[in-house]
Protein backbone atom coordinates (compact mmCIF):
# COMPACT_ATOMS: atom_id res chain seq x y z
CA UNK A 1 0.00 0.00 0.00
CA UNK A 2 1.63 3.18 -0.87
CA UNK A 3 0.85 7.04 0.77
CA UNK A 4 -2.36 7.72 -1.22
CA UNK A 5 -3.94 4.80 -1.24
CA UNK A 6 -3.42 4.92 2.48
CA UNK A 7 -4.43 8.63 2.65
CA UNK A 8 -7.51 7.53 0.63
CA UNK A 9 -8.25 5.49 3.01
CA UNK A 10 -8.06 7.45 5.63
CA UNK A 11 -10.28 9.82 4.52
CA UNK A 12 -12.86 7.02 3.26
CA UNK A 13 -13.73 6.49 6.86
CA UNK A 14 -16.64 8.00 8.12
CA UNK A 15 -17.13 9.26 12.14
CA UNK A 16 -20.50 8.49 13.54
CA UNK A 17 -23.05 11.47 12.67
CA UNK A 18 -24.27 13.17 16.00
CA UNK A 19 -27.87 13.56 16.05
CA UNK A 20 -29.39 17.34 15.29
CA UNK A 21 -30.55 17.90 18.97
CA UNK A 22 -27.09 17.62 20.82
CA UNK A 23 -25.72 20.05 18.02
CA UNK A 24 -28.26 22.32 18.05
CA UNK A 25 -27.91 22.07 22.02
CA UNK A 26 -24.23 21.93 22.99
CA UNK A 27 -23.35 25.72 22.54
CA UNK A 28 -26.48 25.98 25.85
CA UNK A 29 -24.76 22.84 27.81
CA UNK A 30 -21.02 24.47 27.66
CA UNK A 31 -22.46 27.71 28.61
CA UNK A 32 -24.41 25.80 31.60
CA UNK A 33 -21.28 24.03 32.53
CA UNK A 34 -19.18 27.50 31.96
CA UNK A 35 -21.73 29.13 34.82
CA UNK A 36 -20.37 26.61 37.50
CA UNK A 37 -16.73 27.15 36.30
CA UNK A 38 -15.73 30.95 36.90
CA UNK A 39 -13.54 31.80 34.38
CA UNK A 40 -9.67 32.42 35.36
CA UNK A 41 -8.33 35.80 36.38
CA UNK A 42 -5.78 37.60 35.15
CA UNK A 43 -2.27 37.65 36.62
CA UNK A 44 -2.48 39.85 39.70
CA UNK A 45 0.37 42.66 39.29
CA UNK A 46 1.95 41.51 42.76
CA UNK A 47 3.45 38.62 41.08
CA UNK A 48 6.40 41.37 39.23
CA UNK A 49 9.36 40.37 41.33
CA UNK A 50 9.14 36.87 40.72
CA UNK A 51 8.79 37.68 37.08
CA UNK A 52 11.79 40.37 37.44
CA UNK A 53 13.78 37.76 38.83
CA UNK A 54 13.39 35.05 35.95
CA UNK A 55 14.05 38.00 33.22
CA UNK A 56 16.84 38.86 34.58
CA UNK A 57 18.27 35.48 34.94
CA UNK A 58 16.95 34.41 31.88
CA UNK A 59 18.94 37.59 30.16
CA UNK A 60 21.94 36.53 31.99
CA UNK A 61 21.43 32.56 30.63
CA UNK A 62 20.96 34.15 26.86
CA UNK A 63 24.18 36.60 27.30
CA UNK A 64 26.46 33.66 28.63
CA UNK A 65 24.81 30.81 26.15
CA UNK A 66 25.84 33.71 23.32
CA UNK A 67 29.37 34.08 24.47
CA UNK A 68 30.18 30.24 24.84
CA UNK A 69 28.63 29.81 21.52
CA UNK A 70 30.80 32.90 19.66
CA UNK A 71 33.62 31.68 21.59
CA UNK A 72 32.80 27.98 19.90
CA UNK A 73 32.03 28.97 17.03
CA UNK A 74 34.46 28.13 14.23
CA UNK A 75 34.64 24.42 16.06
CA UNK A 76 31.07 24.11 15.64
CA UNK A 77 31.07 25.18 11.72
CA UNK A 78 34.63 23.43 10.56
CA UNK A 79 32.50 19.89 12.34
CA UNK A 80 28.97 20.72 10.99
CA UNK A 81 30.22 21.45 7.43
CA UNK A 82 32.15 17.98 7.82
CA UNK A 83 28.38 16.60 9.12
CA UNK A 84 26.95 17.49 5.08
CA UNK A 85 29.13 15.43 3.59
CA UNK A 86 29.19 12.67 5.82
CA UNK A 87 27.58 9.95 3.42
CA UNK A 88 26.38 7.36 5.43
CA UNK A 89 23.93 10.28 7.76
CA UNK A 90 22.82 11.78 4.41
CA UNK A 91 21.45 8.88 3.07
CA UNK A 92 19.95 7.78 6.25
CA UNK A 93 18.10 11.06 6.81
CA UNK A 94 17.15 10.25 2.74
CA UNK A 95 15.60 6.89 3.99
CA UNK A 96 14.03 8.38 6.77
CA UNK A 97 11.84 10.97 4.77
CA UNK A 98 11.84 9.49 1.36
CA UNK A 99 11.21 12.16 -1.61
CA UNK A 100 10.27 14.86 1.20
CA UNK A 101 13.74 16.39 2.00
CA UNK A 102 14.46 19.60 0.08
CA UNK A 103 17.61 20.49 1.67
CA UNK A 104 19.60 20.10 4.91
CA UNK A 105 21.24 23.37 5.73
CA UNK A 106 23.94 24.05 7.99
CA UNK A 107 24.17 27.93 8.91
CA UNK A 108 24.91 30.08 11.42
CA UNK A 109 22.00 28.97 13.82
CA UNK A 110 23.21 25.02 13.35
CA UNK A 111 21.63 21.88 10.95
CA UNK A 112 18.57 22.27 9.73
CA UNK A 113 16.15 20.23 7.96
CA UNK A 114 13.46 21.57 5.36
CA UNK A 115 10.72 19.16 4.34
CA UNK A 116 7.94 19.36 1.72
CA UNK A 117 4.89 18.81 3.07
CA UNK A 118 4.11 15.87 0.88
CA UNK A 119 6.65 12.97 -0.68
CA UNK A 120 7.00 15.29 -3.63
CA UNK A 121 10.58 15.32 -4.18
CA UNK A 122 11.85 14.22 -7.39
CA UNK A 123 14.75 11.53 -6.86
CA UNK A 124 18.14 13.08 -7.74
CA UNK A 125 21.48 12.81 -6.98
CA UNK A 126 22.51 14.94 -3.68
CA UNK A 127 23.99 17.88 -4.02
CA UNK A 128 26.48 19.82 -1.75
CA UNK A 129 26.75 23.19 -2.10
CA UNK A 130 28.14 26.40 -0.34
CA UNK A 131 28.21 29.93 -0.56
CA UNK A 132 30.55 31.50 2.05
CA UNK A 133 29.89 35.66 2.14
CA UNK A 134 33.44 36.75 4.51
CA UNK A 135 33.53 34.78 6.85
CA UNK A 136 29.78 33.62 7.01
CA UNK A 137 29.21 30.63 5.28
CA UNK A 138 26.27 28.49 4.47
CA UNK A 139 26.17 25.31 2.95
CA UNK A 140 23.64 22.60 2.30
CA UNK A 141 22.83 19.50 0.87
CA UNK A 142 19.92 19.31 -1.88
CA UNK A 143 18.16 17.94 -4.86
CA UNK A 144 18.35 19.77 -8.18
CA UNK A 145 15.18 22.06 -8.97
CA UNK A 146 14.99 22.94 -5.38
CA UNK A 147 15.08 26.57 -4.56
CA UNK A 148 16.76 27.18 -0.99
CA UNK A 149 17.17 30.06 1.08
CA UNK A 150 20.87 30.65 1.33
CA UNK A 151 23.20 33.16 2.53
CA UNK A 152 20.20 35.26 3.12
CA UNK A 153 19.06 34.58 -0.77
CA UNK A 154 17.23 32.44 -2.30
CA UNK A 155 18.87 30.13 -4.60
CA UNK A 156 17.66 27.82 -7.03
CA UNK A 157 20.08 24.71 -7.25
CA UNK A 158 19.85 22.64 -11.03
CA UNK A 159 22.24 19.54 -12.06
CA UNK A 160 22.48 18.77 -15.81
CA UNK A 161 22.46 14.56 -16.72
CA UNK A 162 26.89 15.26 -17.09
CA UNK A 163 27.01 16.54 -12.98
CA UNK A 164 27.26 19.77 -14.33
CA UNK A 165 25.74 22.60 -11.72
CA UNK A 166 24.08 25.85 -12.25
CA UNK A 167 22.94 27.64 -8.63
CA UNK A 168 21.06 31.05 -10.10
CA UNK A 169 20.82 33.83 -6.89
CA UNK A 170 18.74 36.66 -6.55
CA UNK A 171 22.24 38.58 -6.98
CA UNK A 172 24.25 36.18 -9.17
CA UNK A 173 24.65 33.62 -11.07
CA UNK A 174 26.87 30.34 -10.98
CA UNK A 175 27.91 27.54 -13.00
CA UNK A 176 30.54 24.87 -12.19
CA UNK A 177 31.24 25.22 -16.24
CA UNK A 178 32.83 28.09 -15.51
CA UNK A 179 33.71 27.34 -12.18
CA UNK A 180 34.66 31.30 -11.14
CA UNK A 181 34.72 30.68 -7.70
CA UNK A 182 34.02 34.02 -6.72
CA UNK A 183 30.90 35.80 -7.83
CA UNK A 184 29.79 39.32 -6.64
CA UNK A 185 31.67 38.93 -3.71
CA UNK A 186 30.62 35.77 -2.91
CA UNK A 187 32.93 32.09 -2.59
CA UNK A 188 30.47 29.57 -4.56
CA UNK A 189 31.17 25.84 -4.04
CA UNK A 190 29.12 22.91 -5.64
CA UNK A 191 29.50 19.20 -6.48
CA UNK A 192 27.82 16.07 -6.82
CA UNK A 193 27.83 14.70 -3.19
CA UNK A 194 27.06 10.93 -4.29
CA UNK A 195 30.30 11.17 -6.81
CA UNK A 196 32.55 11.87 -4.56
CA UNK A 197 31.32 10.35 -1.23
CA UNK A 198 28.68 8.43 -1.19
CA UNK B 1 -18.23 29.66 8.41
CA UNK B 2 -17.93 32.91 10.22
CA UNK B 3 -15.63 35.65 8.14
CA UNK B 4 -12.22 36.53 10.66
CA UNK B 5 -13.54 39.96 11.15
CA UNK B 6 -16.73 38.70 12.75
CA UNK B 7 -15.02 35.76 14.50
CA UNK B 8 -12.38 38.14 15.85
CA UNK B 9 -15.22 40.48 17.29
CA UNK B 10 -17.01 37.87 19.17
CA UNK B 11 -13.79 37.02 20.65
CA UNK B 12 -13.77 40.21 22.09
CA UNK B 13 -17.11 40.46 23.26
CA UNK B 14 -16.48 36.90 24.66
CA UNK B 15 -13.75 38.21 26.69
CA UNK B 16 -15.66 40.77 28.04
CA UNK B 17 -18.09 38.05 29.53
CA UNK B 18 -20.61 38.07 26.74
CA UNK B 19 -22.14 34.59 26.39
CA UNK B 20 -23.99 34.73 23.24
CA UNK B 21 -20.95 35.85 21.61
CA UNK B 22 -19.34 32.57 22.82
CA UNK B 23 -21.65 30.72 21.89
CA UNK B 24 -21.62 32.18 18.22
CA UNK B 25 -17.66 31.26 18.43
CA UNK B 26 -19.21 27.07 19.52
CA UNK B 27 -21.48 27.00 16.62
CA UNK B 28 -18.65 28.31 14.36
CA UNK B 29 -16.03 25.69 15.26
CA UNK B 30 -18.32 22.48 17.38
CA UNK B 31 -18.43 20.44 14.50
CA UNK B 32 -14.16 20.63 14.02
CA UNK B 33 -13.57 20.21 17.22
CA UNK B 34 -15.80 17.09 17.72
CA UNK B 35 -14.33 15.42 14.94
CA UNK B 36 -11.04 15.78 16.09
CA UNK B 37 -11.83 14.49 19.86
CA UNK B 38 -13.81 11.48 18.27
CA UNK B 39 -10.71 10.98 15.85
CA UNK B 40 -8.41 11.31 19.44
CA UNK B 41 -10.53 9.22 21.44
CA UNK B 42 -12.44 6.55 18.90
CA UNK B 43 -15.50 6.87 21.41
CA UNK B 44 -18.46 8.93 21.12
CA UNK B 45 -19.02 9.82 24.70
CA UNK B 46 -15.88 10.91 25.21
CA UNK B 47 -15.62 12.87 22.03
CA UNK B 48 -18.28 14.67 23.63
CA UNK B 49 -17.33 15.11 26.83
CA UNK B 50 -13.66 16.06 25.28
CA UNK B 51 -15.44 18.74 23.30
CA UNK B 52 -17.00 20.43 26.11
CA UNK B 53 -13.70 20.55 28.10
CA UNK B 54 -12.13 22.17 24.90
CA UNK B 55 -14.51 25.27 25.01
CA UNK B 56 -14.57 25.62 28.32
CA UNK B 57 -11.08 25.37 28.66
CA UNK B 58 -10.92 28.07 25.61
CA UNK B 59 -13.37 30.28 27.44
CA UNK B 60 -11.06 30.38 30.32
CA UNK B 61 -7.92 30.48 29.15
CA UNK B 62 -9.45 33.71 26.11
CA UNK B 63 -6.96 36.10 27.57
CA UNK B 64 -3.65 34.13 26.10
CA UNK B 65 -5.16 34.33 22.55
CA UNK B 66 -3.25 37.01 21.29
CA UNK B 67 -5.18 36.96 17.25
CA UNK B 68 -1.49 36.25 15.94
CA UNK B 69 -2.71 32.71 15.02
CA UNK B 70 -5.95 31.54 13.81
CA UNK B 71 -8.88 31.02 16.13
CA UNK B 72 -9.23 27.64 14.92
CA UNK B 73 -5.66 26.45 15.23
CA UNK B 74 -5.62 27.89 19.16
CA UNK B 75 -8.83 26.38 19.84
CA UNK B 76 -7.44 22.80 18.17
CA UNK B 77 -4.40 22.94 20.37
CA UNK B 78 -6.61 23.38 23.07
CA UNK B 79 -8.23 20.21 21.99
CA UNK B 80 -5.30 18.45 21.22
CA UNK B 81 -3.79 18.94 24.88
CA UNK B 82 -7.30 17.64 25.96
CA UNK B 83 -7.33 14.55 24.44
CA UNK B 84 -3.79 14.03 25.28
CA UNK B 85 -4.61 15.09 29.13
CA UNK B 86 -7.80 12.45 28.94
CA UNK B 87 -5.21 9.61 27.54
CA UNK B 88 -3.26 10.26 30.59
CA UNK B 89 -6.32 10.04 32.94
CA UNK B 90 -7.40 6.92 31.19
CA UNK B 91 -4.53 5.04 31.43
CA UNK B 92 -4.22 5.98 35.01
CA UNK B 93 -7.26 4.82 35.36
CA UNK B 94 -6.31 1.56 33.32
CA UNK B 95 -3.92 0.93 35.79
CA UNK B 96 -6.10 1.45 38.81
CA UNK B 97 -8.83 -1.81 36.92
CA UNK B 98 -5.93 -3.26 35.31
CA UNK B 99 -6.79 -6.99 36.40
CA UNK B 100 -10.76 -6.00 35.39
CA UNK B 101 -9.30 -4.71 32.03
CA UNK B 102 -7.90 -7.41 31.06
CA UNK B 103 -10.06 -9.61 31.51
CA UNK B 104 -13.15 -8.01 30.14
CA UNK B 105 -11.95 -5.31 27.60
CA UNK B 106 -8.92 -7.42 25.69
CA UNK B 107 -8.31 -6.29 22.27
CA UNK B 108 -10.92 -4.15 22.21
CA UNK B 109 -10.98 -0.37 21.14
CA UNK B 110 -13.75 2.40 21.92
CA UNK B 111 -14.17 2.55 17.56
CA UNK B 112 -14.80 -1.22 17.82
CA UNK B 113 -18.23 -0.37 20.01
CA UNK B 114 -19.20 2.25 18.45
CA UNK B 115 -22.75 1.89 16.68
CA UNK B 116 -23.34 3.51 13.57
CA UNK B 117 -20.07 2.85 11.79
CA UNK B 118 -19.39 0.61 8.76
CA UNK B 119 -16.53 -1.78 8.60
CA UNK B 120 -13.77 0.14 6.86
CA UNK B 121 -14.30 3.20 9.16
CA UNK B 122 -14.28 0.65 12.27
CA UNK B 123 -11.40 -0.85 10.93
CA UNK B 124 -9.86 2.79 10.10
CA UNK B 125 -10.73 3.76 13.75
CA UNK B 126 -9.39 1.03 15.41
CA UNK B 127 -6.07 0.88 14.04
CA UNK B 128 -5.75 4.84 14.45
CA UNK B 129 -6.09 4.13 18.16
CA UNK B 130 -3.52 1.72 18.11
CA UNK B 131 -0.88 4.56 17.41
CA UNK B 132 0.84 6.40 19.98
CA UNK B 133 -1.38 9.43 21.06
CA UNK B 134 0.99 11.74 19.87
CA UNK B 135 1.49 10.19 16.23
CA UNK B 136 -2.45 9.61 15.98
CA UNK B 137 -2.44 13.59 16.71
CA UNK B 138 0.07 14.35 13.78
CA UNK B 139 -2.41 12.41 11.22
CA UNK B 140 -5.51 13.54 12.16
CA UNK B 141 -4.79 17.20 12.27
CA UNK B 142 -3.33 16.54 8.94
CA UNK B 143 -4.93 14.04 7.71
CA UNK B 144 -8.94 14.92 8.71
CA UNK B 145 -7.85 18.38 10.06
CA UNK B 146 -6.38 19.65 6.46
CA UNK B 147 -3.46 21.26 7.75
CA UNK B 148 -0.18 20.88 6.40
CA UNK B 149 3.04 20.27 8.21
CA UNK B 150 3.98 23.33 9.35
CA UNK B 151 0.30 24.39 10.93
CA UNK B 152 0.10 20.82 12.77
CA UNK B 153 3.99 21.88 14.07
CA UNK B 154 2.49 24.99 15.77
CA UNK B 155 -0.59 23.18 16.98
CA UNK B 156 1.50 20.48 18.31
CA UNK B 157 3.82 23.12 20.20
CA UNK B 158 6.87 20.94 18.38
CA UNK B 159 9.29 21.20 15.52
CA UNK B 160 7.93 20.48 11.54
CA UNK B 161 10.72 17.87 11.56
CA UNK B 162 9.02 16.12 14.27
CA UNK B 163 5.85 16.11 13.02
CA UNK B 164 6.85 14.71 9.81
CA UNK B 165 8.80 11.97 11.29
CA UNK B 166 5.53 11.18 13.62
CA UNK B 167 3.45 10.99 10.26
CA UNK B 168 6.28 8.96 8.83
CA UNK B 169 6.25 6.67 11.18
CA UNK B 170 2.48 6.25 12.01
CA UNK B 171 2.03 5.64 8.54
CA UNK B 172 4.19 2.89 8.12
CA UNK B 173 2.55 1.13 10.97
CA UNK B 174 -1.14 1.92 9.90
CA UNK B 175 -0.19 0.33 6.45
CA UNK B 176 0.52 -2.32 7.92
CA UNK B 177 -2.63 -2.53 10.39
CA UNK B 178 -4.85 -1.20 6.93
CA UNK B 179 -2.88 -3.45 4.41
CA UNK B 180 -4.55 -6.48 2.99
CA UNK B 181 -3.54 -8.50 5.39
CA UNK B 182 -4.28 -6.43 8.29
CA UNK B 183 -2.68 -8.04 11.05
CA UNK B 184 -0.84 -6.29 13.87
CA UNK B 185 1.88 -4.12 15.07
CA UNK B 186 4.23 -6.63 16.75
Amino acid sequence: MNNSELDKKLKAAQEPALDADYQADFPRLVLANLRSTPREERPVPRLWLPRLAWGLATATCIVLAFAIGHWRGHVETASSAGILENAKLIRETMAMFPNQIRAIVQDEHGLKLVLADRADVPDSPPLYVEICDGNRCCSAVTFSGQEIQLAGQKVTVLADAGGGIILEGGQFAWSSATDGKNVHGLKVQAKLLNTVAM
Amino acid sequence: MADLDEEQNWVSQSRNGDHAAFAELIRAHQSMIHSLTFRMTGSVADCKDLAQETFIRAYQQLDSYHGTAKFSSWLYRIAVNACLDWRRRELRRGQIHNSWSESNTAGETPADATPGLDDLSRQVQSALMKLPEKQRAAVVLTVYGGHNHAEAAKILGCSETTVSWRIFTAKQKLKKLLGPKGGSLE
